[in-house]
C-alpha cells in the first residue's frame, strides 16, 4: 500500500483527527481516488505503533461521511464519485485561517490590513507562478 | 454502557503519617488503556500496588474485573499482568529459565509467544537476569508480563530505560492478542508524554494522592484550551491556572464562544503540576 499517513503524536490535535483529515486532503488533492484501498486498522496501528480503536475511530467516521465504504474481503475503501464531493477544499483551509485570523489579532492588526495582505500574498504568488 | 474493568473507591493510604492516597476514586473501563501521569511521589505507584491487591489501602477497596484486589483467587490472578518500576527477577535466571519457571505457572503461558516478543525487543535470553542492563531487565520484565495474554496489564513506568525502538516494538506488543472474548484493559504509568499519546485511550493526571482529572484522551485533546486573559473565565470551567497567568480551561463547562490554544499532553501535565 502506498498511501502514506504521518503521525505526529506531540501534536495537540488528536491522532484519529490528524487521520480523518490526511485522508480528506489526499482525496481532494486526488492521490487518493475512487476504489483504491486504505491500510487495514491493525496494519496502520502496527505501523505507527498507536492504538488500533484510535484508527477504527478514524475510519468509522470517514464512513459515516460517506467518504469510505467498508467492503466484504477488502477492508476499508476510497467511496465513489458522488462522495468524492463530499470533500469541501473550503473546509479544509477553515483551520489554517481561523490560526490566521487568532494571530493578526494577537498582532493587533485590523482587518482591513488582515485582507490587504491576504491580497498582496495572492497577487505575488500569482505572478510568481504564471509563466 | 462500558463495563468497568479495574476500580478504585475512596482509596486512602497513609504511611508513616503522610498521607500517600487521598480519598481517591478511579474507574477505568474494559478496553482502556489508561496513561497515569503525574510528578514524583504524586502516589502512581502506591496506586499500582494497591489495584493489584500487593498492598492494603488504610481505606476504601480496589477491584479488578469485579474482583477484590486484596483477596484474588489464583484463576484471576491468572489474567493478570504487571510490571513493577523495580523489576522483579531472579538475577542469577537468564530469560529462557524465567519463562520455564515463572511463565508455566500460568494456564495460558504461550513460550513461542514470548521467545518472539523478546525478539522483538532485542532481548538476549541465554544471559542471567544479574548480568542485563537495567533496559534488558526492563524488557524481560515486559515479556513476562505479557507472555500469558492477560485481561489487564498493570505497568509501573515500564520502558523508562528502553531505547526508542524497543520502545515501538513495546507499544506495538500492548495491542497484540490471541483471539479473545473482550478486550485488554491497560494502565501504564510512563513519564515519556509522546509515548503514551501514540497509545492511550483515556488519561488520569495523579496529583497529591488524587485523581485531578481523567477523561478519555481525545476528549480532553479536542476540550481542554489554554486561555489568555484579560478577564478571566467563569471559575467553574477553569482546572488550573498556568505559571504565567493563563487559565487552562474545560470548554464544556465554559461559555460559548470561549477559545484558547489547544494543548498535548505535556502541556497539559505542566499546567495542572503547577
Amino acid at each position: 500500500m502506498h498511501m502514506n499517513f504521518s503521525i505526529a503524536p506531540s501534536d495537540p490535535t488528536p491522532i484519529y483527527r490528524q487521520i480523518v483529515d490526511q485522508v480528506r486532503r489526499q482525496m481532494a488533492g486526488g492521490q487518493l481516488r475512487p476504489g483504491m484501498e486504505l491500510p487495514s486498522v491493525r496494519a496502520l496501528a502496527q505501523q505507527h505503533a498507536i492504538n488500533p480503536m484510535t484508527v477504527s475511530k478514524a475510519y468509522s467516521l470517514l464512513e459515516s461521511e460517506g467518504l469510505l465504504e467498508r467492503r466484504r474481503g477488502m477492508g476499508m475503501v476510497v467511496a465513489g464519485q458522488g462522495a468524492h464531493r463530499a470533500v469541501d477544499p473550503e473546509r479544509l483551509l477553515a483551520p489554517l485561517l481561523q490560526a490566521l485570523v487568532r494571530q493578526a489579532a494577537e498582532l493587533g492588526l485590523p482587518p482591513e490590513t488582515l485582507h490587504r495582505l491576504i491580497d498582496q500574498t495572492l497577487d505575488n504568488t500569482s505572478e510568481r507562478e504564471t509563466p | 454502557m462500558t463495563r468497568i474493568a479495574i476500580e478504585a473507591r475512596d482509596l486512602q493510604l497513609a504511611y508513616q503519617r503522610k498521607t500517600i492516597l487521598n480519598h481517591l476514586n478511579l474507574a477505568v473501563p474494559e478496553g482502556a488503556v489508561l496513561g497515569l501521569v503525574g510528578r514524583n511521589g504524586a502516589g502512581k505507584s502506591t496506586l499500582m500496588r494497591c489495584l493489584t491487591g500487593l498492598v492494603k489501602p488504610t481505606q476504601g477497596s480496589c477491584r479488578i474485573g469485579g474482583y477484590p484486589s486484596q483477596d484474588l483467587a489464583d484463576e484471576v490472578r491468572e489474567r493478570l499482568g504487571v510490571v513493577a518500576q523495580t523489576p522483579d527477577l531472579f538475577e542469577w535466571l537468564t530469560g529462557e529459565q524465567h519463562f520455564e519457571q515463572i511463565g508455566t505457572m500460568y494456564r495460558d503461558w504461550q513460550h513461542d509467544r514470548a521467545r518472539a516478543l523478546a525478539a522483538q525487543l532485542d532481548l538476549p535470553l541465554l544471559t542471567p537476569a544479574r548480568a542485563l542492563s537495567l533496559g534488558d531487565q526492563q524488557k524481560l520484565a515486559v515479556v513476562l508480563a505479557l507472555g500469558h495474554d492477560p485481561d489487564w496489564l498493570l505497568l509501573d513506568e515500564p520502558v523508562a530505560s528502553l531505547d526508542p525502538v524497543a520502545r515501538r516494538a513495546f507499544m506495538r506488543a500492548l495491542f497484540d492478542r490471541v483471539e479473545r472474548e473482550g478486550p485488554r484493559t491497560v494502565i501504564i504509568s510512563s513519564h515519556l508524554l509522546s509515548d503514551l499519546e501514540r497509545v492511550v485511550s483515556h488519561v488520569a493526571f495523579m496529583r497529591q494522592g488524587r485523581i485531578q482529572l481523567m477523561d478519555a484522551w481525545d476528549v480532553l485533546a479536542e476540550q481542554v484550551r489554554c486561555v489568555q486573559g484579560p478577564e478571566a473565565p467563569p471559575p467553574d470551567c477553569v482546572l488550573a491556572q498556568t505559571a504565567d497567568g493563563r487559565w487552562i480551561v474545560d470548554l464544556r463547562r465554559a461559555p460559548p464562544g470561549m477559545h484558547g490554544e489547544a494543548m498535548n499532553l505535556e502541556d497539559l501535565f505542566e499546567g495542572l503540576n503547577v
